[in-house]
């Protein structure tokens, strides 16, 4: 049923969105994290998304305009971090300055607020796919 | 996309019995074997349904969204097939009414 391509793309979109907030909820639980298994302190992680062909569609046309959304990586973004003062911080260095991440908890937060928003506008895309398909099978009662 | 009841299954019976020759051939094609398939393909996305809640219940890879997902496709592809059933069944009475 053809619904079921809308279906796929909300889903795409959901996943997306969900895989951004798990970014950011990352971000915000290491925003003093110091030291990190890879050495440094830890470091903002930014979500990259990318447009992927559907070629599910049956629709030549629609087959080479519907694009869903892949998580194509999730890049580390290095400068900006924090030096604090803090000679007898464990993780001091000789000069007595701590790294602290560069996550800004404010645009965190604003980064959370869009991703819930867009994972809401996927959410009322599918019932609203879904309702269609209820409507067209009201045809003729 | 795997063909659905509505799409695929559903359209071919009714073509073969339109076809007066091939009428040894095509005999299998009834309304009983429509439904059939439309059954199993509707089962089908049950099934499918069924196992996305169950890994999700298990903790497995499936997540939240994919499963809620699979029980709409379930649930719209039952709906569609209850009216199919309904028109044969509409069918069926209206013949049975007939008087003779």
């Amino acid at each position: 049923m053809d619904f079921f391509t809308s279906f796929r793309i909300c889903g795409s979109g959901l996943e997306a969105q969900r895989a951004k907030m798990d970014v950011v909820v990352s971000n915000l639980a290491n925003v003093n994290t110091t030291k990190t298994p890879e050495g440094g302190p830890y470091k903002r992680k930014v979500i990259v998304l990318t447009a992927e062909a559907l070629n599910e569609s049956f629709d030549s046309k629609l087959r080479d305009a519907l694009k869903k959304v892949h998580v194509e990586s999730v890049v580390e973004e290095q400068e900006g971090l924090r030096q604090v003062y803090d000679p007898n911080h464990p993780h001091a260095n000789e000069q007595g300055f701590v790294a602290y991440p560069n996550v800004n908890v404010v645009s965190e937060m604003a980064d959370m607020i869009t991703a819930s928003r867009a994972y809401e506008a996927s959410v009322t895309a599918f019932d609203a796919t879904k309702n269609m398909a209820l409507k067209t099978l009201d045809i003729g009662k | 996309m795997k063909p659905t009841a509505v799409r695929g299954e559903w359209i071919a019976p009714e073509s073969t019995i339109r076809k007066p020759a091939g009428e040894q051939a095509t005999s299998k094609a009834s309304f009983g074997k429509a439904l059939t398939d439309a059954l199993k393909d509707v089962n089908q996305l049950q099934f499918e349904a069924d196992q996305a809640i169950r890994n999700l219940e298990v903790g497995k890879t499936g997540s939240l969204h994919e499963a809620m997902i699979a029980l709409e496709k379930a649930d719209i592809s039952f709906r569609a097939m209850m009216q199919v059933r309904n028109k044969i069944l509409d069918a069926y009475q209206e013949i049975m009414r007939m008087q003779v």
